[in-house]
């Protein structure tokens, strides 16, 4: 135990964990095409970044900031990371909230929550809003097998279904 | 100078106010935000006109700084304090609404009261943290409006927006705790005191890179703009003349502050150049494959902030000089050429003979191209020609090959600008009809800006300089925050 202290200590292995959220959310949203997945590996990193920003105030000698708390003349940890966190939970909890409000919406519209097939679909529908002509047979990459029209279980009455993966 | 806070508090407390006034007063409710946002620049207004040309700073609550958030009014800040409710009355998204929901129209005008109070927060705050917060609200804002189509298309793109841009902001958040772990401080004016010693490392340009790609999702800055032209293709037009006009500029502004006032090593510069470089280039690009005219102009806006940011980048004045001449004139152009997207919102065949119809804004859209693709003696020609003598100057292999994408955008821009203006003149079948009097109007207005700009191009180029030489004067800000330590000095 004490030689595991003395090659890492605690606070490192904090920090390393933190950048590491960070680091797998960042690598779940560009790797992941399942739109709840990005948003838990949103999540993720959020966490990773409130934690270093805890972090940041951190001494390990040092007692909670609330005068009185400890002995008198004792450090204390800054207070100020721990105000600024609870802002960004807050702020991450609402813009969650909000992302999975607007989850559930597109679900209900399109019967899938994959990414990609999400995309193409807004093309498409934008394209025909503006009237623009079959745009996909200009700007797809030649061999590319066309979009299958939308299935018919996907449109409205069956909500589960092959499109949740 | 306390009204300073007005145009911040007001705008939010009015959103907050919306929903309960709706239930009272469908009409209090409807004239409530044009009615606050007016005053919020009346007050801007005023404050300037007493303006000494001495910045000056306001303590929040009476708490002194570097502890206390304070609010930094200087020429720059106090013309984006003015232009964030002028722009936001011009491309009021409530407009022409005939909906018969007055619950949908409260939420609606909350939302912009919000993107407004976030603006000018943005544009004034002197704390980095503070400047989060401001963003954060904006971009949930903008989340809002972004969707207010309520079409599924529109809550994709926005989804695909919130990602990127939450994202963006765990990035700025990781880069604030690096920069309050190496300082300890996190109000601008401390931060550049202490700058020059504790962040010259590779952990500062860390935090400079995080917090560029971060804030520069507003600021529609290469890795993550991917959410420009869905959204500005799906959102409402007035909302996307907002985003794109107005909040990608408050980001640039944002980017700007931590460039002058805390990362000085030419590291920085270079990241941001190259960044640019990037966004140009590739924002220019698409714009010349789009189809339709809404997503045509919000790649061309990618490519002008790319301009912006390469500017930018640029050492000493004159780079601040053509960043912001370059950001304030596509602040009016894109927004002008944006309230005639409203209109123009289809594909660009179907925009044939459309100068039958709208016979003035046609003329008003060969107008805002030729100045976008800076024809002498249009003010775009100024401002990207300050960027060109400035890249010159400066000399390196980089700044080279910045000046060379900028020539080459340039003619891809003349390309696709005018493929459009050909296409105005044509004969067509079915052109789209003619603007509505009030979207014509501010566009009109706007073009008229740029008119009155060219002809008193030596009287702006002044003032202009004397705002950007003040903007990057690092030592004023920090003086002017803390005003005793230069008492102690003497």
């Amino acid at each position: 135990m004490n030689v595991l202290h003395a090659v890492i200590d605690l606070e490192t292995l904090v920090y390393v964990g933190a950048i590491g959220l960070v680091a797998i959310g960042g690598l779940g949203l560009v790797l992941s095409n399942h739109l709840f997945r990005m948003l838990l590996a949103l999540g993720m990193a959020e966490s990773g970044a409130n934690l270093l920003l805890i972090l940041t105030g951190y001494r390990g000698d040092a007692t909670a900031p609330i005068i009185g708390y400890g002995p008198v003349g004792a450090p204390m940890v800054d207070p100020l990371p721990q105000v600024l966190v609870l802002t960004a939970i807050v702020i991450g909890v609402g813009v969650q909230a909000m992302a999975v409000s607007m989850l559930v919406r597109v679900y209900r519209a399109y019967g899938t929550l994959d990414i990609r097939e999400l995309r193409k679909r807004m093309e498409l529908e934008v394209s025909a809003a503006a009237g623009i002509p079959v745009p996909t047979s200009e700007e797809a990459p030649a061999g590319e097998r066309p979009l299958p029209p939308v299935p018919a279980y996907r449109r409205g009455h069956r909500h589960v279904g092959p499109g949740e993966s | 100078m306390n009204h300073l806070v007005l145009p911040v508090v007001l705008p939010l407390l009015a959103a907050f106010l919306m929903q309960p006034l709706a239930r009272v007063s469908r009409l209090a409710a409807r004239v409530l935000g044009p009615v606050v946002l007016a005053l919020c620049a009346l007050i801007i207004l005023r404050l300037w006109l007493n303006y000494g040309g001495a910045p000056f700073v306001v303590a929040i609550g009476g708490f002194a700084p570097p502890l206390g958030i304070v609010l930094y009014a200087d020429h720059l800040a106090l013309i984006f304090a003015l232009a964030v409710p002028l722009f936001t009355l011009l491309f009021w998204p409530g407009l022409g609404d005939r909906s018969s929901d007055p619950g949908h129209g409260a939420r609606r005008d909350a939302l912009v009261l919000l993107l407004a109070a976030a603006g000018t927060g943005l544009a004034l705050s002197g704390d980095l943290f503070n400047i989060y917060v401001f963003y954060e609200l904006a971009a949930v804002a903008s989340f809002g409006l972004a969707s207010l189509s309520g079409t599924s298309r529109a809550l994709v793109a926005t989804l695909r927006y919130l990602l990127l841009s939450a994202f963006g902001s765990v990035l700025s958040l990781v880069g604030i705790a690096i920069l309050y772990m190496e300082t300890g401080t996190l109000n601008l004016a401390d931060l550049a005191r202490v700058a020059p010693h504790t962040l010259e490392g590779p952990l500062g340009l860390a935090a400079f890179a995080l917090m560029v790609i971060g804030f520069g999702v507003k600021a529609e800055l290469f890795p993550l703009n991917a959410w420009v032209p869905e959204v500005y293709a799906t959102a409402p037009a007035r909302v996307s003349a907002l985003l794109a006009g107005l909040v990608s500029k408050l980001a640039a502004l944002v980017v700007l502050r931590l460039l002058v006032l805390v990362f000085h090593q030419p590291e920085a510069s270079q990241l941001l150049l190259a960044l640019g470089v990037l966004t140009v280039l590739t924002g220019e690009l698409a714009a010349w494959r789009a189809r339709d005219f809404p997503r045509m102009i919000a790649f061309s806006s990618i490519g002008q902030l790319g301009i912006v940011f390469i500017a930018f980048s640029i050492d000493g004045d004159i780079g601040l000089l053509a960043g912001i001449a370059v950001a304030l004139h596509h602040l009016v152009a894109k927004s002008a050429l944006f309230g005639l997207s409203v209109r123009w919102n289809g594909s660009l065949e179907a925009l044939a003979g459309a100068a039958r119809t709208a016979p003035l804004a046609a003329g008003l859209y060969v107008l805002l191209a030729l100045s976008l693709i800076g024809v002498p003696p249009l003010p775009g020609f100024w401002a990207k020609i300050l960027v060109l003598v400035g890249l010159v100057q400066g000399g390196s292999a980089l700044e080279l090959l910045a000046l060379i994408a900028i020539l080459l955008v340039t003619a891809i821009e003349a390309s696709y600008l005018f493929r459009v203006a050909v296409r105005l003149y044509q004969r067509g079948k079915s052109p789209p009809p003619g603007h509505a009097p009030w979207d014509l109007g501010v566009a009109m207005a706007l073009g008229a800006v740029l008119l009155a700009a060219t002809l008193g191009i030596s009287p702006v180029a002044d003032s202009l300089r004397s705002v950007a030489r003040q903007a990057g004067d690092a030592g004023l800000y920090v003086d002017t925050v803390f005003p005793k330590t230069v008492a102690r000095k003497d």
